[in-house]
């Protein structure tokens, strides 16, 4: 997947939420998405995820502009926001059946068995997903996109809720999906551990993208940029 | 997939859900039972008088209970953010509109073949035989009903105090099929057929077809989260 954003612009009334927003992603890139609350970082993934219109800009997905109604290019973009977008009173399967099923991906459900198995969740596959903590929940929204297998992965702050074991997991399943040539969007505030993933960084401040760099080492510019947004007193070392 | 599994697999889903939860066809129902009792014991009519008002009370129970299952129409997506998941994934959102339409109307059909017997004992009326002819002007009436209202609940999905939104914009869009089923009904019970409210079922089945193909032309335009 090649992702390709110019000029993107959202607006919610007479408020910029983001505005002017260019980057161009090749395959396998991930992402760290950062920036203070407020930045615009969610805005841009839902404007990815095409859960909203753009009030200016494009978004080209491998060549095509990426309109919402486009179901072929939607079928190929993951989000992956813990504990959200599963249904508390259907059965963990039956959530994964029912995606699967939207996705027109029926070749997965004869491996749901084996993705539960490894996120840790097979001996739960008859319980209501109500019944879950919301680290179990995160660890089925990974088995979810594990089985879907998305060109263009979104996650918004997925380290809250995991365990040590649960970040061993997603973090393994997001470097196999870059591998795989996948781009992964990771909005967290957990630095430390999504620079630890990150090919890239891009810093967003009030709707303006104002760092945008491949990782390096040292990374003495990211430490400049990220620096004004680290509490007062602290520090920050790449 | 193509478009027809994709409204049987929501529609399938919803119908899980509510026979998990109960929540909407149980409040539907004693709610539209309790409304009969109401008007039982409001109006002390003689059986003449009630041919004649049957049609309007009907429908204020049916336009009653309907909006409380309207209410809680999108109720499973607005928990943890469902609606964001099927609007991400590639699923036409045409389908998503005709399947929760389905599932509304398979509530109020549900609750109208209790209603509408129940009225007829409580009122004691005698004319059994109307009742099938009475059942298919008010299925076209209730499609018409949740036509429009699927499309309206989707509108004001994000409204602050959308329960009393949806009745305010829903209500008057709806006139014309409240007359028009009404006036088809007083006809079957006067006359035992449809005879001169033909144009009234035209204009009943006039709407249906515009609306449900509005409804699917512009879900997609109308449904954000």
């Amino acid at each position: 997947m090649h992702l390709t954003v110019r000029h993107l612009a959202k607006a919610y009334g007479l408020r910029w939420a983001l505005k002017d927003v260019s980057f161009d992603l090749p395959a396998g890139e991930v992402v760290a998405l950062l920036g203070p609350n407020g930045a615009g970082k969610t805005t841009l993934l839902k404007l990815l995820a095409g859960l909203i219109s753009p009030t200016a800009g494009e978004i080209v997905l491998d060549g095509s502009n990426f309109t919402r109604g486009a179901a072929v290019q939607r079928s190929a973009i993951g989000f992956l926001a813990p504990g959200e977008h599963l249904y508390e009173n259907l059965t963990v399967r039956e959530n994964l059946v029912f995606f699967i099923s939207l996705y027109k991906k029926r070749g997965a459900i004869a491996q749901i068995d084996a993705t539960l198995d490894e996120v840790g969740l097979k001996h739960r596959s008859e319980e209501y997903v109500a019944a879950l903590s919301s680290g179990m929940k995160c660890r089925l929204s990974i088995a979810q996109w594990k089985l879907l297998e998305p060109g263009l992965l979104l996650l918004d702050e997925p380290y809250g809720v995991l365990d040590g074991n649960g970040i061993d997991l997603l973090e393994s399943f997001l470097r196999a999906q870059s591998r795989k040539g996948s781009v992964v969007f990771i909005a967290s505030h957990h630095v430390a551990r999504v620079l630890n993933l990150c090919t890239r960084a891009v810093i967003l401040h009030q709707g303006r993208l104002t760092f945008n760099e491949a990782r390096q080492q040292p990374w003495d510019s990211f430490n400049r940029a990220f620096g004004e947004f680290l509490p007062h007193g602290e520090s920050w070392t790449s | 997939m193509d478009f027809l599994s994709q409204i049987f697999l929501l529609l399938r889903k919803d119908l899980l859900l509510e026979l998990r939860r109960r929540e909407s066809l149980l409040t539907m129902f004693f709610f539209g039972t309790l409304l009969l009792f109401v008007f039982h014991f409001s109006f002390d009519l003689a059986p003449e008088r009630v041919a004649e008002m049957a049609p309007a009370l009907l429908w204020l129970a049916f336009l009653f209970t309907g909006t409380l299952g309207l209410a809680q129409l999108f109720e499973a997506e607005r928990g943890n953010h469902c609606l964001e998941a099927l609007l991400l994934s590639p699923m036409d959102r045409g389908a998503l509109f005709l399947a929760k339409t389905a599932f509304n109307l398979i509530l109020m059909v549900l609750v109208e073949i209790v209603v509408i017997p129940l009225f007829w004992v409580l009122f004691n009326l005698r004319s059994w035989d109307v009742i099938p002819n009475l059942f298919l002007v008010t299925l076209l009436g209730t499609v018409g009903f949740c036509v429009l209202g699927t499309l309206l609940s989707a509108v004001t999905l994000k409204a602050r105090a959308r329960e009393l939104l949806l009745p305010l914009v829903l209500f008057p869009l709806m006139i014309p099929v409240i007359l028009g089923t009404i006036r088809c009904m007083e006809t079957i019970l006067r006359a035992g057929e449809l005879g001169e409210a033909l144009p009234w079922l035209r204009l009943l089945i006039g709407f249906d077809v515009i609306f449900l193909t509005v409804g699917v032309l512009i879900f997609d335009w109308v449904i954000e989260v």
